[in-house]
């Protein structure tokens, strides 16, 4: 059904346009939150913009209502007293009329008529009269023929309202109050209508007659002038916020543009550049803060230096008093060889003592190679002898070394290796030594529960995970156990003659070669650890082919969260994610 | 950094500091700067109309008809309100066409007598003052009968009265103050000579013809100048003067632009070919003479664009060529038969030639436009006689005739009379070679033409009709020939007798009229019979002539001759004794 089809297609669309939209809107939201949370600049600009916008418009506003009050009040005056005038010269004229009705029209060019006469003086329109700005309409509709215009003024241009509020005023006694009326008015012949100001007023006359009498002044001028006024006001005012934007914009800058640098040479600082300084130049805050940066600068490098060269001296301490123990612990080995092979000549008692003095020898020499090894790391001397090799026949030859011991403490193997061989290009010997701590450790914190082997490989890593049922680890503990001479329970002893530095010099090898020794484990549920290696040596790591938790855990721990509210049967996954 | 934002901060404070100091003074003075000239003046004057009100149902019948009057006059400008003054089946008869007829002011209206119940009639009576032609032409009448016209009113249903008909009358009627107010004498200017005969070229000339052009609300005046200048001369004129303007051609709009009057014209013209002088002389003496667009530069448009398609036509606002040629020229005055010229100071010599010797043969003598010519009757009945102005000039007969009219010349150097035995105007073209032809003259057909003068536009001629009526007409070309047409009285006098005519220019001619003891010189417009009464001293006046501003005159006796100062509006005497009729080239 291609019509269905469609709708739901558009209306998909449309929701996705939409989330996409909004997505982007958040983004460009979070993009200029943080910009603006990041630029001291950009806010100083912009609270000088806000303040000088509103000052500029505040001002702005009252000038130009200001200046339009004084134009329009002023021309508003002069029009009304002109309209004034001429009303009451209107008045003179219509009231001689009557008294001198009977004369005859004296001049040759006067009109006959009073009301065409002061029409004449009024408009200008006689022989030497002027324009005047504004045009006159009398209007008397109840008398004919006595109704008179100028210009092009029609009755139909006066505004309605103030004609009504005239025709009001008539029945009123003192009627001599005129109106005012500001409107658009489209006169006979104009394509388009102008501002005008009419100014209406009625002219009694003693026979009774009313006459209307209209004044328009045009105001075109006026509104042109004011809004070149009001124009030039925005644009002022527009150029007032924008330079005071740049100013705020420069002023910031000469201060942040320091402050930036400063933070700069912090960071380049903290990231291990001691010889990081900044440039000192006058003599204000900003410079005074670069003195002092640098001052801190170079002190924190001369206490690092001193600190470094602390630790050189006691590195070396350990090493030199390792090796100066060699040569008397040799004699004194010598000497409890013979005694350890002379033991059964010996008492009881001091065949004992032989055979303790043998023990703690070997323990002591081992203890003392650790150390030489090392020191060997600490003074960055440890070299790889990288050899392509299957990782299998490593772990192989681990458990073949370690076999004696499992058996003294009942411990089983469990191997788990790929068929496959996990090639890999390592330092044979320091491998098979992590192996060896490992199972140790595993061995002698397995209680005697079977000890499981893992081997995992992919594209770029292999991984062996050796796996305790011992009494595990605490929270936080997972790291604890790389440091030197760390241990979980101080009151109990080593069984297996651990020297405390095997962990950490199996961290130190696994590094070496570019991979990972981690650790994992749950009080009750045992130990883990992870050793994941590149394939090619110094290759970066991304991933471990085996997962750091246990699958059973893993399993158990996702079977947990889903059985919570209903029994439910296990789904048998087991495909735990690497929390790597 | 420190040194640009001393700089900035330096460059701020001086701008702050002359912001200051500038708005101290609210107009800073200073100059002299140039200033650009705008537009000066308007292309209309103010004027006045009578706004018409619609009719009320209390007014009385006399009222209702004052009020028909007022809309009459302001019909051309609001015609909606006229008809609600007259019943249904009158405003569908009514027409406003034909001429406007013009009476005096405060016309006497009167109940004349009611009809059957419904039926007022009410008369108005005034004194007919002129007449407008369609054609615009004000024709003034004089001495007329009061004019009665009967306006018919009934009453209806809602007891108003509405005119039903008016008789004794038709078309708009005005009085004398509505005129004034709505109309304007305006004179239009055309070039001289029959449209399409005379090389416009050869005579460049100017002829006035005055009209009275109908103020429009919604144009300038200027506009309908140019409008009505476009639709040709009125009837006075016509086939006896020629326009650039073909017909069909219309204005657009006439407006003022920033230093100049812009004239847009539209319609079937010739850029290419048009006689650009002759448009810039009507135009420039049409608008000018008028009181519109002086002293302004006007620039002639096409279709908004440039009149010629390469270039703007302008006008400059001084046109320093003379198309009304009226240039001050030397005076003459005969002295005993003879002619002398007449100096600032008074009496002159005496030309050269015969003219200038003494004798009493040669009288009605007249001087040619360039001075060298002097025609004169010949006491004996022996026609027109000629003669040089020079040395070895002698007289010698061009027309002959008994009964001829005072010789008078045209500008192109023919010499006109009237003989009144033949009936007939006779013209002579001595320079083509050719001797005395008549003219026809239908207009003049059995009329006792007593003087023949020719304009100095060569365009108008004044006839005097026995002693008491002056005719105007117009030398025109009918069907290819010269021929004298379009006559119509100017003047008619009674109980008077006309003593003598003179042109002053093309548009104003003086009549010395005689009554019984009052003598009197009246200057007429020929246009529209607009009459100026010089006074007259108390020296009777005997002849008349005139160019110009300078009237000169003859006294009865004492053989004076005397010159009319406008400004102390008197008679100066410029020669004391021994003189008679004062003479100017032509006229």
């Amino acid at each position: 059904m291609p019509p269905p089809k469609t709708k739901r297609f558009r209306r998909r669309t449309l929701r996705q346009i939409l989330g996409g939209v909004r997505r982007r809107a958040r983004r460009a939201a979070g993009t200029v939150r943080r910009v603006w949370r990041r630029s001291l600049q950009l806010q100083v600009v912009t609270s000088t913009l806000v303040i000088s916008v509103t000052v500029v418009v505040v001002l702005g506003v009252f000038l130009s209502d200001q200046i339009n009050k004084s134009v329009i009040t002023g021309r508003q005056d002069a029009a009304a007293g002109e309209a004034f005038a001429d009303r009451v010269q209107i008045a003179d004229a219509l009231n001689q009329e009557l008294d001198d009705q009977a004369k005859p029209a004296s001049g040759k060019n006067a009109p006959a008529d009073p009301l065409d006469a002061v029409m004449e003086t009024i408009t200008g329109s006689g022989d030497d009269g002027s324009k005047k700005r504004y045009e006159v309409l009398i209007l008397n509709p109840a008398s004919p023929g006595r109704s008179r215009a100028s210009g092009n003024v029609m009755p139909a241009n006066v505004p309605e309202p103030l004609q009504q509020w005239l025709h009001r005023q008539v029945e009123k006694v003192p009627n001599d109050k005129p109106y005012l009326h500001k409107a658009y008015i489209k006169f006979t012949g104009e394509s388009q209508s102008r501002l005008t100001l009419v100014i209406g007023g009625l002219v009694s006359v003693d026979g009774g007659a009313t006459y209307e009498v209209y004044h328009f002044f045009p105001f075109s001028e006026e509104e042109q002038m004011l809004s070149n006024v009001r124009l030039a006001i925005v644009v002022v005012g527009f150029g007032l916020v924008l330079l005071l934007a740049a100013i705020a914009s420069l002023v910031t800058r000469q201060v942040v543009s320091p402050v930036r640098l400063a933070r700069q040479a912090a960071e380049r600082l903290a990231s291990g550049k001691l010889d990081e300084r900044l440039r000192v130049r006058g003599e204000d805050d900003l410079a005074r803060l670069a003195a002092s940066f640098n001052e801190m600068a170079g002190n924190l490098a001369l206490k690092i230096h001193q600190l470094e060269e602390l630790s050189q001296v006691q590195r070396q301490f350990v090493s030199d008093v390792s090796h100066e123990l060699r040569t008397p612990l040799t004699t004194v080995r010598m000497a409890a060889d013979l005694l350890y092979d002379a033991r059964e000549d010996f008492e009881p008692m001091a065949a004992r003592s032989a055979e303790l003095m043998q023990a703690q020898l070997e323990r002591f020499e081992s203890m003392l190679a650790d150390l030489l090894e090392i020191s060997r790391y600490d003074a960055g001397a440890a070299t790889l002898d990288l050899d392509s090799v299957d990782v299998r026949d490593v772990v192989l030859r681990a458990i073949g070394d370690s076999e004696a011991l499992a058996e003294r403490h009942n411990t089983r193997f469990e191997l788990r290796l790929p068929n496959e061989p996990c090639m890999a290009e390592v330092d044979n010997r320091r491998v098979e030594r992590i192996l060896r701590n490992l199972l140790f450790n595993a061995i002698e914190h397995g209680e005697g529960k079977d000890v499981v082997v893992t081997v995992g490989a992919d594209r770029d890593a292999v991984a062996v995970a050796v796996r305790d049922h011992g009494i595990g680890l605490k929270p936080g503990e997972e790291t604890l156990v790389f440091d030197r001479f760390w241990r979980a329970d101080p009151s109990r002893a080593r069984t297996i003659g651990g020297t405390g530095l095997g962990l950490a010099i199996s961290r130190e090898d696994a590094t070496l070669h570019g991979g990972w020794l981690q650790a994992w484990g749950q009080p009750g549920e045992g130990t883990q650890f992870r050793l994941t290696l590149p394939r090619e040596a110094g290759a970066d790591l991304k991933g471990s082919p085996l997962s750091l938790v246990p699958p059973e855990i893993e399993m158990r721990r996702t079977w947990r969260g889903q059985m919570t509210p209903v029994l439910l049967p296990a789904t048998g996954d087991g495909a735990g994610h690497d929390e790597d | 950094m420190t040194r640009t934002s001393r700089l900035g901060a330096a460059l701020v404070l001086a701008a702050a500091v002359a912001c200051a100091g500038s708005g101290c003074a609210v107009i800073p003075v200073g100059g002299p700067f140039p200033v650009e000239e705008a537009g000066g003046g308007d292309l209309s004057k103010p004027f006045q109309r009578m706004i018409a009100v619609s009719p009320r149902d209390d007014w009385s019948p006399q009222q209702v008809v004052q009020g028909l009057q007022a809309a009459m006059a302001a019909y051309a400008d609001d015609p909606e309100v006229l008809p609600g003054y007259l019943t249904g089946e009158a405003a569908k008869t009514w027409r406003p066409d034909g001429p406007v007829t013009v009476i005096g002011n405060t016309p006497k209206y009167e109940y004349v007598g009611k009809g059957d119940g419904k039926e007022v009639r009410i008369r108005l009576t005034g004194t007919p003052v002129a007449r407008i032609e369609d054609d615009d032409t004000y024709v003034p009448i004089s001495g007329a009968q009061p004019q009665r016209i009967d306006f018919l009113l009934l009453q209806n249903e809602q007891g108003a009265y509405r005119v039903t008909s008016m008789e004794g009358g038709s078309g708009l009627l005005l009085t004398q103050d509505d005129v004034s107010r709505a109309y304007r004498p305006t004179s239009l200017y055309y070039l001289a000579g029959p449209p399409g005969v005379a090389d416009p070229a050869t005579d460049r000339r100017l002829v006035a013809d005055r009209v009275r052009l109908r103020v429009k609300p919604t144009e300038n005046f200027a506009e309908t100048i140019v409008r009505r200048l476009l639709q040709g001369p009125s009837r006075a004129l016509s086939g006896a003067v020629g326009s650039v303007f073909p017909q069909g051609l219309s204005v657009r709009s006439v407006r003022s632009a920033d230093d100049r009057v812009v004239v847009n014209l539209s319609g079937p013209i010739d850029a290419g070919g048009v006689f650009a002088d002759g448009l810039k002389a009507q135009l420039k003496w049409s608008l000018n003479a008028n009181n519109v667009a002086n002293g302004r530069i006007i620039e002639v448009q096409l279709d908004g664009e440039p009149f010629f398609s390469s270039e703007a036509l302008t006008i400059p606002a001084i046109l320093r060529e003379e198309w009304l040629d009226n240039d001050v020229r030397p005076a003459y005055y005969t002295s005993k038969g003879a002619v002398h010229s007449l100096n600032d100071d008074g009496a002159g010599n005496a030309v050269q030639g015969p003219a200038g010797q003494p004798g009493e043969t040669y009288t009605n003598l007249a001087m040619s436009g360039g001075g060298d010519l002097i025609a004169g009757k010949h006491q004996g009945g022996g026609g027109i006689w000629v003669t040089r102005v020079a040395p070895d000039g002698r007289w010698e007969q061009w027309i002959p005739g008994n009964e001829l009219t005072a010789p008078s010349w045209h500008r192109d150097g023919t010499l006109w009379t009237y003989d009144k035995a033949a009936g007939a105007v006779l013209r002579c073209d001595v320079t083509a070679g050719r001797g005395p032809e008549r003219v026809a003259a239908p207009g003049l057909d059995n009329l006792d033409v007593t003087r023949l003068r020719i304009a100095r536009d060569g365009v108008r001629v004044a006839v005097t009709i026995g002693e008491n009526q002056v005719m105007i007409g117009a030398i025109t070309s009918g069907a290819g020939a010269t021929m004298l047409g379009n006559f119509q009285t100017l003047t008619t006098v009674k109980d008077e007798e006309i003593r003598d005519i003179a042109w002053r220019d093309g548009e104003r001619l003086l009549v010395l009229v005689q009554s019984n003891a009052v003598q009197s010189v009246r200057e007429i417009n020929i246009g529209d019979g607009e009459t100026t009464q010089l006074p007259t001293g108390n020296k009777g006046l005997k002849s008349l002539t005139a160019l110009s501003d300078r009237v000169l005159a003859a006294t009865q006796d004492g053989g004076e001759v005397l010159e009319f100062k406008r400004e102390s509006q008197a008679w100066t005497s410029k020669v004391e004794s021994d003189a008679d009729s004062p003479l100017f080239p032509l006229g």
